[in-house]
Order: structure tokens, then sequence, then C-alpha cells
């Protein structure tokens, strides 16, 4: 498993870990920046989900808020209704969420949609699980939200712990997304992203990998979001918006480079500094993603690490 | 029951003039505009504004819908150029990501600048009787705006030449061009007249009950499922789409509540891009 081509990966990895570690350093205590610190993790977390279903499989998922949403959500109100245990609910929303993915997936694939009908349909799912949340008052308290307790045993309760667990699954994740790259998997990965067809006519089964990567990244959004309902004590529609979510996330990957180990970890990175800048300023945020979205895309496709790579010539994963 | 049918029509007369902008777009410039709905808010708010003014109330109207045309030539001479560059797939996600950019935009700005303008346009008589149904004015004014709209389409498309045209470059690009065809002006003339008739949709919203600047991404979205649920390159479709989900929005809306009826759309709109790609009532338009 271990080969040399990996070694850059795993430096480049040990390397974002020790900095992610050190980072509650330097928040000085604050737990307002800490909490930010945080929320940057899990956003980093869904950056790496989507980058594997549109990195590298060119699946435009636009329900990314809604597959966390979901597995939040279902864990939540499980414990609430029926009293079973995080442990079990947990899992359950992330079976969930990456199920849903997957049906998405498949359902597109064979109809042999564009990438632009699976947006639209995804869009349509986000609204659908919003319109749902707020419908469904009985179980989920519509707009109020619900107030979470973490896992007990003071597991996801106390602050600096919180923000080592949620390093760690991000850890995890990219661990996931470098073996899944490197193996077999992620040379079919690279051949229909190139030209489906081709890959097709070479014996790849395009259908079953485009569906494993929606399945592994809904999955991700899953844990994340599972996760971050119970770290976060609160969970209401607004958290997993189209807004809140998908925008940013889709920023981030675009800015840190598709396609790439580092890319979406550095877009989330970049992405949560420039969003507390332009905090103060309301409203403007979405005048401020909205214009990040287009000069990105026009200017900026290929994203931060890939751009890096060509200035000081060196191979950044 | 007969009045809940008269309101559905208006409703679905207003989504389809909202989406047969988007079913041209779409079908000529092969780009999905999602900065659609906030043509139409830019057109009730500078209406609004206007009124505010003090300017009477049919040219503020006017005025706010020939501004929402000047924003979508503004739009297509400058960012749509960038996507048009490219073919097919690369150009439909390049105008997808650039009108999602554009939307937020104009969302946020709109937002900060102009939080509480609303558009409410009222008449000075308030209601007529049709059909033995007492109907309110400005919701006959704001149907009668979309059919004469429609209808207007609907020659201009049959019988004039750049009417042909337009027809010609969405059964066949590489045809149209063939037979001297200039592409980039009529698609710039299509954006433009569906940005107006986006404008001419946000007015008749302020007609029927009120615009305010949150609605864009709520109006894109209907706009989207009608014409996705009529096929999006089927202009008749869009049209037939449009009344039949305002039919059944508005029947829903009373009987089983609007979060429930969003739904219903939504998955009818989902459902019908998976089972039908070629609009619900693809076969017969």
């Amino acid at each position: 498993m271990i080969n040399k081509r990996s070694w850059p990966d795993y430096g480049a990895l040990l390397i974002v870990c020790l900095i992610l570690a050190l980072i509650p350093l330097a928040t000085g205590g604050s737990p307002y920046y800490l909490r930010l610190a945080t929320l940057m993790l899990v956003y980093m977390t869904y950056a790496v989900a989507f980058n594997i279903i549109f990195g590298h499989t060119k699946q435009l998922f636009l329900c990314m808020g809604a597959l966390a949403g979901c597995s939040g959500y279902l864990s939540v109100v499980l414990i609430r209704e029926l009293g079973l245990p995080p442990g079990v609910t947990m899992p359950l929303g992330v079976l969930f969420a990456s199920s849903l993915g997957a049906v998405f997936s498949y359902a597109s694939v064979r109809r042999g949609l564009g990438v632009i009908f699976v947006g639209v349909i995804t869009i349509a799912f986000t609204l659908v699980f919003h319109n749902l949340i707020l419908g469904l008052r009985v179980l989920t308290s519509g707009e109020d939200g619900i107030v979470t307790r973490g896992l007990g045993f003071g597991v996801l309760e106390h602050r600096l712990a919180s923000y080592y667990i949620l390093l760690a699954i991000l850890l995890l994740s990219l661990l996931l997304y470098h073996f899944l790259i490197s193996s077999r998997i992620g040379l079919a990965f690279r051949a229909l992203n190139d030209n489906e067809l081709t890959a097709e006519l070479a014996g790849i089964d395009v259908t079953r990998y485009k569906v494993l990567a929606a399945f592994i990244g809904s999955a991700l959004f899953g844990i994340a979001g599972a996760f971050y309902a119970q770290y976060n004590g609160f969970i209401s529609p607004d958290i997993f918006s189209f807004v809140s979510v998908d925008t940013p996330v889709f920023i981030m990957v675009l800015l840190g480079g598709m396609g790439t180990l580092l890319g979406p970890i550095i877009g989330a990175g970049v992405f949560t500094i420039v969003n507390e800048l332009v905090r103060p300023l309301g409203y403007l945020n979405l005048l401020v993603y909205g214009v990040f979205l287009i000069v990105l895309f026009l200017l900026f496709r290929e994203g931060l690490v890939v751009t890096l790579r060509k200035m000081v010539k060196l191979h950044i994963p | 029951m007969i009045s809940l049918f008269i309101d559905g029509i208006i409703c679905g007369l207003q989504l389809s003039l909202l989406a047969v902008g988007l079913t041209l777009i779409f079908g000529l410039g092969g780009v999905l505009n999602l900065a659609h709905g906030q043509l139409a808010v830019i057109a009730g708010i500078s209406a609004a504004g206007l009124i505010g003014a003090g300017v009477n109330v049919p040219l503020a109207a006017l005025l706010g819908v020939l501004i929402a045309g000047a924003s979508g030539l503004v739009l297509d001479r400058s960012l749509m150029l960038m996507a048009y560059r490219y073919k097919g797939e690369a150009r439909l996600l390049l105008g997808l990501v650039l009108t999602l950019g554009v939307s937020l935009a104009i969302e946020g700005y709109l937002n900060y600048s102009f939080p509480l303008v609303a558009l409410t346009i009222s008449l000075p008589i308030l209601n007529v009787t049709l059909f033995g149904v007492v109907v309110r004015t400005t919701a006959i004014v704001a149907a009668l705006i979309a059919i004469l709209t429609l209808l207007s389409l609907f020659l201009f498309l049959k019988v004039t030449s750049l009417g042909k045209a337009v027809r010609s470059i969405v059964q066949n690009e590489l045809g149209a061009e063939l037979c001297g065809i200039d592409q980039a002006s009529v698609r710039t003339f299509i954006f433009i007249l569906g940005s107006l008739m986006a404008g001419l949709a946000g007015i008749a919203q302020g007609l029927t009950a009120s615009l305010d600047v949150r609605m864009g991404m709520e109006f894109t979205i209907f706009a989207l499922i009608v014409a996705t649920v009529g096929g999006v390159r089927s202009i008749n479709g869009t049209l037939a789409a449009g009344i039949l989900l305002g039919v059944v929005n508005v029947f829903a809306s009373f009987y089983v509540g609007t979060y429930l009826t969003f739904i219903i759309l939504l998955t009818t709109a989902g459902l019908t891009i998976l089972l039908r790609p070629r609009g619900l009532l693809g076969d017969w338009t």
C-alpha cells in the first residue's frame, strides 16, 4: 500500500495536521476564534467531500447542505423522539445521507443527465429538504431549531476537545481521499473524468465508479453534518441552507483547486478568513460570494494549488 | 371552487411569463440563467423606487421593465460573452456558475441597499365580477399583461423573420449559421427579450400580491420548475406547464398548505427530469 510516490502526500498531511493542531494556541483562548476554527474544520471536511464528487467525477451536487442536514437532523430527532443513543442515530444519519447521494448519482447516470440537470435536481432536493424541515414542525421545530446536547460523557461539549475530534475526522477523510485516489479507483476516476465514453470502452464501469464517488462523498457530508449538529449545540434549517453550505463550499473547492489533496483545505482556510473580514458588511457577504464565484471561475479555474505548483515548480499534492 | 380555479389560471399565467424567458434563453444561448428571478426583482424594486420618487405608476412600471431589459443587455454583453466562447457542456456549466454568482451578487446588493423597499401596486377600482365570481382588478390587469405579452411573443416567433431566425437557431445552431443568421446578435436580442419578460413578471407580482428584495431566488426556482416540467426547450410546453402548475399551486396551497405544495412542485420537476427529460407534455407540444 505504501509506496514511494505517496511520500509527498504523507508529508503534506503531516504539515497540515501540525498547523491545524496548533491553531487553538493561536486563538489565545478566545472562545469566539476557537469556534470559528472548529467551523473551519467542518467546512474543510465538506470541501474534501465535494472534491470527491465534483472534482473527480464531475457530478454537480448542489445539495451538500441538505445531505449534511439530513444526517444532522435525523441523528438529533431520533435521539429526541425515540431515545436512541447517539452511537446508533449518527451512523443511521450518515447511512441515510450516503444512500441518498448514491440514489441521486445512480438515477442521473442511468438517465444520462448532463452536469447541469444533476445540478437542477440536487437544487430541487435542497429546497425539498428545507421545506420538509420547516413543514414538519412537530419533529423539527421548524425555523426555531432544536437544541442538541453532545454525545454524552462530555464528548463534543468541551470546546477544545471538540476541536480535536473534528480535526481527527478531517484527517481521516483526507487519508481516505489519499487512498481512494492513489488506488485503482482513483485511476478509474481520472479516466472517466477525461472522457466517459473512452473510459467505458476501456472496460471501466462508469456507473459504478460515479455512484461510488457520490456514496463516499455523501457519507463524508453526513459524518461532518452529524458531528457539527452535536457540536453546535443547536440546529436550524439555516445552518444547512444553500447559502450557508453549498455556495461557500463550491467557492472553497474552486479557490483551492479541484482534484487536489490540499486544494479544498487551503481554499476553506482562505475563504474562512475572507468571510470573517466581510462579516461586518451584513448582507453584502452575498455580493462577495457572487463576485468570488464569477472571478474564480473565469480567471482562476485551476485554483491555488495548481498555480503554486507552476510558480515554485514543486509537486504539491 | 371557481374562484380558486381563476386564481390558479392567473397565477399560472404569471409563472409562464416568468418561465418563458428562461426557456428562450436556454433554448437559444444554451445558458440556464439562474439570475432570471433577480431581473424580475430589479424591475419591481426600480418601479417601487420611482413610484416613491413621485413618478406615476404606469410610467414607473414601464421604466422598471426597461431597467430589467438593460440589465439583461449588460449581463449578455459582459459575462455571458465569456460563456458563449465554449460549446456544449462547458458552456452550460460556465453559464450556470456565472449566473449563480450574478444572482448572489444582485441579491446581496439589493438586500444591503434597499432592505425595506417593496412593490405593491393598487388600482382605483378594487374588484370586478367575472363569471359570477368577484376578482381583484389588479389580478385581472396582471393576467392581461401576461396574456398580451405571451400572445405577441407567439406572433413574433411565428410571423416575423427575426422570430423564424430564433426558432431556427433553437432547432439547429450550425444550420442556422449556414443560412447566414448572425447568432450572436439574435442571442443578445433574446437575452434582452427574456429579461424584459422577467421584468414584466416582476411588475405582475407587484400587482397580484407584493414584491420585495428577498424574492429573487424564489422566482428563479419557480421559473426553473415550470421550465423543466414544460421541457426546457419547448415554449408551448412551458406555457402549458405554467398554467398547469399555477392551478396545482393554488389548489394545493388551499388544501394542504404551502410547504407541502412546494414539495409537490419540486418533486414534479425532479421526476420530470428523470422520467420524461423532454418535458411532461413533451410529446404533444
